[in-house]
């Protein structure tokens, strides 16, 4: 298997290109998975560049990870290529980070219409609002749920 | 069921104006309801029998898994992921090791890794074929609920002597699997895999070829190219629609890069196509599993591992039977991930129910919906 990180490589190159102010980090953690962190306001524009210039058209997953020491949200949206064989195998964490206090975000589904319900499932566990989402309703909890988000940290199970 | 235009006399009595708009729009709530696959429920509107939109509304088999792993340590999880899809357990368990051993540096031995693929192929065709009888009795074809069910127990004796359970197996263990191939298993394996390659062409005589069958899936539900794509479908409903994605082959990943298979598609979206993929995979699988027999490397199955998820983050992703099943691992170091989310074929999958059913007659909607391979209890976790 080839080692390389060629095509990783390059193709952060280009983001950086594009982008030199705004994205904040830029990295290939092993070969087909490169992280990109972008300033939230800045979100909409790096994806639809990846999207229209680098054919990551195909989103393979959205996820939320509640860093509470740090009190922030982190949104990552995976991406994929489907339409480009080359690139199958890599995989883009598109990362922002929105402030625990005020956790809100853009939505991307206008972009990537696969991501509502992963954007959908990040509002009800997580409590983050997404701007512009078409159907911002309860998914899998109940339409009655008046819990806290359940997938903060600071909610335990009763038996934990 | 309720009309969605005011009750006035005229349509409460049976005799609305067929110029009034909405008039004859109808919204039905069809579930929530153990459909074959545990629960879930489809509103769907109607114009006449005519589905024009239908909605998804799952969440009746929510278990707040990825709550679950993040509380407990990585081994004691194991059997917690395979729930979702008991069918499909070794695959996602799959998707589970290959995360952590991505953040802990570990590979497994050879033989360890020929194994796995062994039971993930044995996986795939008793998914296919649940699936499939399933999708005979949507058709009120009894014949075809029985012969898959039956024939799948074929590979769940041979699952059960591998592993020493018949579904839910917790067989892959970071390091490896658990255990070697007991005595004899090769022989009754290519016996087994050659009576249902003769099976198959029996379904074909009676049913794939069944104006029944081909009558109401041809042209029927038909999800193209791009939407497939754009709405992030996976595994056999991306394939159906003319899209050759297969991470067995886009990433190699345990023994696949070393084995000779082939991507199956078809090009017109439908859910004939969708279910021949499935039919297709089927034979393909059968002659992955004596592949993998032949070319089984001699050594250990197993490497030490410790319980450990190290910091850093990883995303293992594996092709499971209905599609990409992925985990997003953070580890922070400790003996359980930091957080741990878990991304199912099914779950991507149920983008495109609304698609695929929009424009299709009620009568038609179980097969339609179904041929998308979609499990509740996979989308939910």
């Amino acid at each position: 298997m080839n080692l390389s990180h060629e095509r990783e490589d390059y193709l952060i190159k280009i983001l950086k290109e594009n982008f030199p102010n705004d994205i904040k980090d830029a990295t290939a953690i092993r070969r087909s998975r490169i992280n990109v962190t972008v300033a939230p306001e800045k979100i909409v524009d790096v994806a639809l560049f990846l999207r229209d210039k680098l054919a990551f058209d195909h989103p393979t997953g959205v996820s939320a990870v509640d860093y509470n020491r740090e009190s922030r949200f982190e949104i990552v949206y995976h991406l994929s290529s489907a339409t480009n064989p080359d690139q199958r195998d890599i995989l883009i964490n598109l990362k922002e980070s929105v402030p625990r206090n005020s956790p809100k975000a853009t939505s991307l589904v206008k972009i990537w219409p696969g991501v509502e319900n992963f954007e959908r499932e990040s509002i009800e566990m997580f409590g983050l609002q997404f701007e512009g989402h078409p159907r911002p309703e309860k998914l899998f909890l109940n339409d009655n749920w008046d819990g806290p988000p359940p997938m903060r940290k600071e909610v335990r199970f009763p038996t934990d | 069921m309720t009309t969605t235009d005011k009750p006035t006399q005229e349509n409460t009595l049976g005799s609305p104006s067929p110029d009034e708009p909405g008039a004859q729009t109808l919204t039905l709530s069809v579930g929530p309801q153990h459909s074959g696959s545990g629960h879930m429920r489809l509103i769907v509107e109607l114009d006449g029998d005519i589905i024009l939109n239908a909605q998804p509304d799952p969440g009746y088999v929510h278990r707040g898994i990825e709550k679950i792993i993040e509380l407990r340590n990585i081994i004691r999880s194991i059997p917690v992921i395979e729930r979702p899809s008991i069918i499909d357990a070794s695959n996602l368990n799959h998707a589970w090791v290959r995360a952590i051993e991505e953040l802990q540096g570990v590979e497994p031995p050879a033989r360890g890794q020929y194994l796995r693929c062994l039971l993930n192929e044995m996986n795939r065709i008793m998914s296919h074929l649940y699936w499939l009888s399933i999708y005979g009795v949507f058709l009120g074809h009894t014949t075809m609920f029985m012969w898959p069910l039956g024939d799948r127990e074929l590979f769940i004796d041979l699952a059960e002597s591998l592993t020493g359970a018949r579904i839910t197996y917790s067989y892959l263990v970071p390091g490896g699997v658990r255990r070697d191939l007991p005595q004899g298993f090769a022989e009754e394996a290519i016996k087994r895999t050659e009576y249902f390659e003769k099976r198959l062409d029996e379904y074909e005589n009676i049913f794939f070829k069944n104006p029944l069958f081909t009558s109401r899936a041809k042209g029927v539900g038909v999800l193209s190219r791009q939407k497939a794509i754009e709405l992030g479908t996976t595994g056999p409903t991306l394939r159906g629609s003319g899209v050759d994605a297969d991470l067995r082959k886009d990433e190699p990943y345990a023994a696949y890069g070393e084995l000779d298979f082939k991507v199956h598609t078809r090009p017109d979206g439908d859910s004939y196509s969708r279910v021949m993929v499935h039919v297709d995979e089927m034979r393909e699988s059968s002659q992955l599993i004596r592949q993998i027999l032949k070319k089984l490397p001699s050594g250990p199955v197993r490497r030490k591992a410790p319980i450990v998820v190290p910091r850093g983050e990883a995303y293992g992703r594996v092709e499971s039977a209905r599609g990409e099943c992925s985990f997003y691992m953070i580890g922070e170091g400790g003996d359980k991930p930091y957080r741990a989310r878990y991304i199912t074929g099914s779950y991507r999958n149920m983008a495109a129910i609304s698609a695929v059913l929009e424009g299709v007659r009620l009568a038609d909607m179980p097969t339609s919906w179904w041929s998308i391979d979609y499990w509740p209890v996979e989308a939910d976790r």
